[in-house]
């Protein structure tokens, strides 16, 4: 009686710690949809006018301002030159810290991990300190750019890193190589592939981040995406938490795409068709 | 005719010297074997044959050609690797084409060299598997078979079994010896396993701290180490304390010994005679000691025996049917055969 007991107990607590968890993160959520996308006054928000009046049209107000699409241009911009740059320092920094000082990890590992630990406000202080000396550079939208670089590497690092472990790089780098393919070829063809994933995971990381960044623009005054959603908060509140939600779900479908393209795709070259498609290979494999 | 020459080969890590004036030079043709524990500096070796280290001092020579500092890739050296070192993303015949379509070869040559390739290791039925669809062997025969497509002048093989089980581990060591003897090629093989270095070379040669201890055929380094070392690190040695008592005499526990190899020393010298256990044997006359073991090995048995005199159990290989009657705990004498015994001074 007592083991049956313990089994439906051992059985039932991690489903009902899943149940929680999933409340604790949907509630608000949904709270925040109704409220966004319900034509109803707040203090009526309740049970009884749960499928009332629901509505997009307040936040498809906001796809008719030109300021929207500005800073969305912009901030998708600022993105693409965090990637570009992020994605052309770290590969082969991590590389080569891999291949050839592997007892620099350790520090390397710290300093990525710095600008998680110190507040992106700290940040804005020093570059106020240096701004008078730098102004035809941080007058510059994309003056950005090298802020979110710093601000995505505890995450793209740890990406590279965690994708650089997983396979026996520096044997892989020596097989290609004593196949005859020189440092470029050997990158391309043998390097970059085993890297397919862990850099994906780093392009959508760094592109979360700059899309949901907030302090550095607004500090300096660039009129991307979040300062854009903060002002139109405050001018719409409704309309403008409806913009969060879609902001949130984007970033959702952002990372489920990144699942999908991320799968292990295998596919078989022309020469394996060949192979396996010429009679020898048939007659010993009839099947 | 010698195909690869390592000359006077130095190369330090740090303050760690992995290679003190290694030399070494090998027949076309042969397989040559470098042996030696973990640290003596056999893996260095190769992979400054390889072109993957530069050496501090001394010199690679290919066919008479200086090629320490020509780049890896530009070697004409294939290469199997201790870890599994298939390409993940790429299929078992995309694997071995790999180094064919680096070279440039035409599309039908390298159709026709991969198709060779994978049915010399038997593995044609898996072209179009992946590397995690393989086991161990499989994957290491198609490393063997991408290394050789591109018909290297030396193949060089790092370890290539001792990730391997001991079962695969010995069908795949005589394999590549047959593949190796089929082809043709120069082979330097690295391990750290005596029997597989025994077995599988025509050559062998013994490393310890960065130096080549000994060059000779299996036999050679088995029947006559040159150095305490190579006796020690090759097969099982008996380590019998003694003392120089004449020009080819040595003294153990009082009882006269011919051992030829020690006329060097003076007498009164003190040091132990190393000797193997099939030159030990059961016999009317020699070192009384007592059973406390014996393994029946189908012909041959290994008898274990306490001499008191001595202090040591020695091990002693006699064939099965001469040591018939003998039970643990009897009472026995060890006779010992020291014509190829090495002694070493204390």
């Amino acid at each position: 009686m007592i083991h049956r007991l313990s089994s439906v107990v051992a059985k039932s607590v991690p489903r009902l710690v899943v149940l929680v968890c999933s409340l604790f993160f949907a509630a608000p959520l949904l709270a925040l949809a109704r409220y966004s996308f319900q034509n109803v006054p707040t203090i009526l928000l309740g049970w009884s006018t749960l499928f009332d009046k629901w509505s997009v049209t307040g936040v498809t107000a906001v796809f008719r301002e030109e300021a929207f699409w500005s800073s969305l241009r912009l901030s998708l911009t600022l993105a693409a030159g965090t990637v570009v740059l992020t994605i052309g320092l770290l590969v082969p920094t991590a590389l080569w810290v891999h291949l050839r000082l592997p007892r620099a990890r350790a520090l390397l590992e710290f300093i990525t991990v710095l600008p998680y630990m110190v507040p992106a406000i700290a940040m804005v202080a020093g570059i106020m300190i240096i701004k008078p000396h730098a102004r035809w550079f941080l007058n510059s939208d994309l003056a950005l750019v090298p802020f979110y670089v710093v601000l995505a590497l505890p995450f793209t690092y740890r990406s590279l890193d965690t994708g650089l472990r997983a396979v026996d790089l520096r044997t892989l780098v020596d097989a290609g190589r004593s196949l005859g393919a020189g440092w470029p070829r050997t990158m391309v063809r043998v390097v970059l592939p085993q890297l397919r994933v862990a850099i994906i995971s780093a392009v959508f990381l760094t592109v979360a981040v700059v899309l949901g960044e907030y302090t550095l623009a607004n500090t300096l005054l660039i009129q991307s995406l979040p300062p854009y959603q903060e002002l139109f908060v405050g001018r719409e509140p409704q309309a403008g938490y409806a913009l969060n939600l879609l902001a949130l779900a984007s970033t959702t479908v952002l990372f489920a795409v990144l699942a999908l393209v991320t799968r292990p795709r295998r596919r078989q070259s022309s020469l394996v068709r060949a192979i396996v498609s010429s009679p020898a290979h048939s007659s010993e494999n009839p099947s | 005719m010698s195909i690869l020459h390592l000359r006077d080969l130095r190369k330090s890590f740090g303050s760690s010297v992995a290679l003190e004036e290694c030399s070494l030079e090998t027949r076309e043709g042969e397989l040559v074997t470098l042996l030696g524990p973990s640290g003596c500096g056999k893996t260095t070796a190769l992979r400054i044959v390889a072109g993957f280290e530069t050496p501090d001092a001394g010199s690679v020579e290919l066919g008479g050609k200086d090629i320490t500092r020509v780049p890896a890739h530009r070697r004409s050296m294939g290469m199997v690797f201790q870890g599994y070192s298939l390409f993940p993303n790429l299929s078992v015949a995309d694997n071995v084409d790999f180094g064919l379509r680096t070279r440039g070869d035409a599309a039908p040559d390298r159709r026709r060299r991969v198709g060779e390739m994978l049915e010399l290791i038997d593995l044609v039925d898996h072209a179009a598997k992946f590397p995690h669809q393989l086991s161990g062997g499989q994957q290491q025969r198609v490393a063997l078979a991408r290394a050789l497509a591109v018909e290297p002048r030396v193949l060089l093989l790092d370890e290539p079994l001792s990730a391997l089980d001991a079962k695969v581990r010995s069908s795949l060591r005589d394999e590549i010896r047959r593949i190796q003897r089929e082809v043709g090629i120069t082979t330097l093989f690295v391990t750290h396993d005596q029997d597989e270095a025994l077995a599988i070379s025509d050559r062998v040669c013994v490393m310890s701290q960065g130096r080549v201890e000994q060059l000779g055929t299996p036999m050679e380094v088995y029947r006559a180490p040159a150095t305490p070392f190579v006796a020690r690190f090759v097969g099982t040695m008996n380590e019998l304390p003694g003392i120089v008592s004449g020009r080819e005499t040595v003294s153990l526990a009082g009882i006269e010994i011919h051992a030829p190899r020690c006329s060097g020393e003076s007498a009164g010298t003190a040091g132990r005679l190393l000797v193997r256990p099939e030159d030990l044997s059961i016999g009317e006359s020699g070192l009384r000691g007592t059973v406390v073991s014996l393994a029946f090995h189908g012909a041959t048995s290994a008898i274990s025996v306490d001499v008191q005199r001595l202090g040591r159990y020695l091990t002693v290989v006699a064939p099965s049917s001469t040591v018939d009657d003998l039970r643990t705990g009897a009472e026995t004498t060890v006779a010992v055969d020291a014509s190829r015994a090495i002694w070493e001074a204390t």
